[in-house]
């Protein structure tokens, strides 16, 4: 079967040096344009995953492809610059600027100063920021909820066809997170990429999510819709988090 | 003898360690091929000890080469005490020195003190000779010995006249000794031992501070030094000896071998002094350095004209203490010198200051790289930082002589520490989550650590530069010890006379400086402090 997932990794573990298992042979794919939730407890091995997909971590064994292609063949600052990232707490460099925290891959691909000038504006009412007010002002001088717009609008600033977002939202407060939850549902189907979503919290992965994986110790407990995980759950565990839905 | 400026009570050497000290000290000399010394040449340097009377006639010998030979001298007077003028003398940072056979014998041979002066000269002369070929010339002619000494009216008092009649009452008394002579063992422990002298309390203090306090009755017995001048002035009564305890200190120069033989005339010359200076010549002629403030240059010339050994032309201008003028036109009048000093004290603590920074901020850089040596390299660099300053001092002079090279080299090690851990911290601590965005994003190592690793830990890095500073310019003032200048110069004068205007005259400067240098780099520290860090108002 030749189709190309946009995401792939196959019989892929991740053990530590001090002997724990982070992830267990995992096999695990994201479509092209598709939003898939990461959910599980802390220690489930989902950011470890994450960080294997862009290189921060080398697996153990197995494999993993990107848009079609081994990973482990690409170099890894040249493939990250490809994914677009979000940390939990917008990781915004505190002394740059908004213009220069979002510019940044732009300005490590060396794009012209006009068209990063051309992005920055775009981007910044992409996440309904106004580029005349925040252009020039420290990540301090932003509320939490601006700070991860911008951390949204600097993953997206070189186009990316991949977006990887850890936790984006659960520093905020409830109604901050709803408002940019809708935003993200909106940026989704408005830019069609393929996005990584990790979350905690089963309600934000019933909403962003195309689809869910459960991950619980290394091990994915079950892989579908949100639908699916309702009707036919995989394992106890499962039925577990969909009962509090 | 050897009147240590130091209260570093590291003074008693055994030959061994001297031997080992000789060795080493031999073959870095051979290694460096003795290129950084200027013992070369028609250039003689004279050293001295840093007090006085050693001074005095370190000035001598020099005026009197000057005037007899057409050798040029440099004078590195000062030199904080017995072991580094030794040292400085076998490795070549100095050709001379005026030593006491006494101190040869006990201080640097490590021999138990002996009686008789000829066989003391005889000792001192053949082993010098033959371990390091330094060579004592004869005695200038008065015996700078060790003494105990109480106020004519308390003597009375208490009936004593020799040391064993102060046995008897020593439980009852006050003493204040120098921190030397209450370790060395022709000092108290030898005195203990002879005549079980036990008093009740003992005090170290500084030279000069021991006769005021003995005069003014806080404490009781003080040891002195025979041609002290201020005996001429204190009526105090020197105590018998009667067990003829304190070894003889006759005073002469004392040479390096090679050097004779590179200047046969200096020998010649330097003879002229043979037998004479009286010890109550030396009394008078201290008095006049101690009480009435006169230039050393001055009285040298002087005591030399007076023997007729140089010429009666180009009088020097007596300069006395003129105790009625103000600190601050006391100031005024110093400020040529003061500037002067100002300015090499700033050059050495800049240049060790600037090293420091070119070592250990490369080097934190590396170990951020390499974090499993880290904190054993950086431990090992902050024990330089317990090692004594006199000491480290000390170890400088076999590798670099003494004089400004081996300040700054010391001054470098100190600079070192703040600025190393602070660098370090600052580089590995940097906002973590940032520098991991930084990475995810796609960022090479180089950019992290050059737009955010550094820039973050620059006021970290800033605040170690700002210690170091201020460490360096009140360190520098040590400087003076090893006759590398500054304004620790007026400081270590000021000691020995007691001079309270002499000491501020250094220590305001340098406690300007120092605030200076802080206020200056405190504004550096706000300047690279990047904005963002704060809100802004």
């Amino acid at each position: 079967m030749t189709h190309t997932w946009e995401l792939e990794v196959r019989q892929l573990s991740k053990r530590f040096p001090d002997g724990t298992c982070a992830l267990q042979d995992i096999n695990w794919s994201v479509k092209q344009g598709e939003t898939m939730a990461l959910i599980g407890e802390s220690g489930s091995g989902k950011t470890t995953l994450l960080r294997l997909l862009n290189r921060l971590a080398e697996p153990s064994s197995g494999a993993i492809f990107i848009q079609g292609h081994p990973a482990s063949d690409q170099d890894p600052i040249a493939l990250r610059r490809r994914l677009g990232y979000v940390p939990q707490d917008g990781g915004l460099f505190p002394h740059w600027t908004i213009r220069d925290n979002i510019c940044l891959v732009p300005q490590l691909l060396q794009w012209p100063i006009h068209q990063q000038h051309d992005r920055l504006n775009t981007l910044l009412t992409l996440v309904n920021l106004d580029p005349g007010q925040v252009a020039n002002r420290y990540p301090i001088e932003l509320s939490g909820g601006q700070r991860q717009r911008v951390a949204v609008a600097r993953a997206l600033a070189a186009d990316p066809p991949i977006i990887l977002l850890d936790e984006p939202f659960s520093a905020l407060d409830p109604l901050t997170r709803h408002e940019l939850q809708e935003q993200f549902l909106e940026l989704k189907t408005q830019l069609q990429k393929t996005m990584v979503v990790i979350t905690h919290d089963m309600t934000e992965a019933f909403r962003l999510g195309d689809r869910i994986t459960v991950l619980k110790d290394g091990c994915i407990h079950q892989i579908g819709t949100p639908q699916e995980l309702i009707d036919t759950p995989a394992t106890p565990y499962v039925t577990s988090l969909v009962q509090h839905i | 003898m050897s009147h240590w400026f130091s209260d570093n009570p590291h003074i008693r050497t055994t030959t061994i360690e001297w031997l080992q000290n000789g060795l080493f000290s031999v073959l870095v000399f051979l290694i460096l091929g003795g290129s950084v010394f200027a013992s070369s040449g028609n250039t003689i340097i004279v050293g001295s000890k840093n007090f006085l009377e050693n001074r005095l006639l370190a000035e001598m010998f020099a005026q009197l080469i000057e005037a007899h030979t057409t050798l040029t001298v440099e004078r590195r007077l000062g030199l904080a005490g017995t072991h580094i003028c030794f040292q400085a003398l076998t490795t070549g940072g100095i050709d001379l020195y005026p030593e006491y056979t006494g101190t040869g014998l006990v201080t640097i041979l490590g021999d138990p003190p002996m009686h008789d002066p000829t066989a003391v000269l005889n000792r001192v002369r053949s082993e010098f000779r033959k371990r390091w070929n330094l060579w004592w010339l004869a005695p200038l002619g008065f015996d700078n010995s060790y003494a105990l000494a109480l106020r004519r009216d308390r003597a009375h008092t208490l009936n004593i006249r020799t040391i064993t009649d102060l046995a008897h009452v020593a439980p009852t008394l006050k003493a204040a000794f120098g921190y030397e002579f209450i370790q060395r063992a022709d000092g108290l422990p030898g005195l203990k031992e002879l005549y079980g002298l036990q008093f009740h309390k003992v005090v170290g203090m500084q030279q000069s501070l021991k006769y005021q306090a003995t005069d003014n009755g806080d404490v009781d017995v003080l040891d002195v030094y025979t041609t002290d001048g201020r005996l001429a002035v204190y009526d105090f009564v020197i105590l018998e000896d009667d067990r003829h305890f304190f070894p003889p200190y006759d005073a002469t120069a004392l040479v390096r071998g090679s050097t004779l033989e590179q200047h046969p005339e200096l020998g010649k010359v330097l003879s002229l002094l043979t037998n004479a200076l009286s010890p109550a010549r030396m009394r008078e002629l201290n008095l006049r350095i101690q009480e009435r403030g006169e230039a050393i240059p001055h009285v040298a010339y002087d005591a030399l004209r007076a023997l007729h050994l140089v010429e009666d032309d180009d009088q020097v201008t007596t300069t006395t203490k003129n105790e009625s003028t103000s600190f601050l036109s006391y100031m005024w009048e110093r400020r040529s010198t003061l500037i002067a000093q100002t300015g090499e004290h700033l050059g050495l603590a800049g240049v060790g200051l600037l090293l420091g920074i070119a070592l250990a901020i490369p080097l934190a850089l590396f170990l951020e790289r390499w974090r499993k040596g880290a904190e054993t390299i950086i431990r090992v660099i902050g024990m330089s930082q317990t090692i004594p300053s006199i000491a480290l001092l000390a170890f400088m002079i076999p590798l670099f002589g003494v004089g400004v090279l081996p300040a700054i080299m010391a001054l470098w090690i100190y600079s070192l520490y703040p600025i190393l851990r602070n660098t370090y911290s600052g580089l590995r601590d940097a906002a973590p989550s940032v520098v991991e965005t930084g990475r995810a994003l796609g960022m090479t190592e180089w950019q992290i650590l050059r737009s955010v690793r550094l820039p973050l830990a620059a006021p970290t890095i800033m605040a170690g530069i700002r210690t170091s500073a201020i460490w360096t310019v009140g360190t520098a003032t040590l400087a003076a010890f090893i006759g590398a200048g500054g304004l620790g110069v007026p400081i270590v004068a000021g000691l020995q006379l007691a001079d309270m205007q002499l000491i501020l005259s250094g220590a305001l400067p340098a406690t300007i400086l120092a605030l200076c240098v802080d206020g200056l780099l405190g504004g550096i520290e706000r300047l690279v402090r990047p904005r963002g860090l704060e809100v802004s108002q």
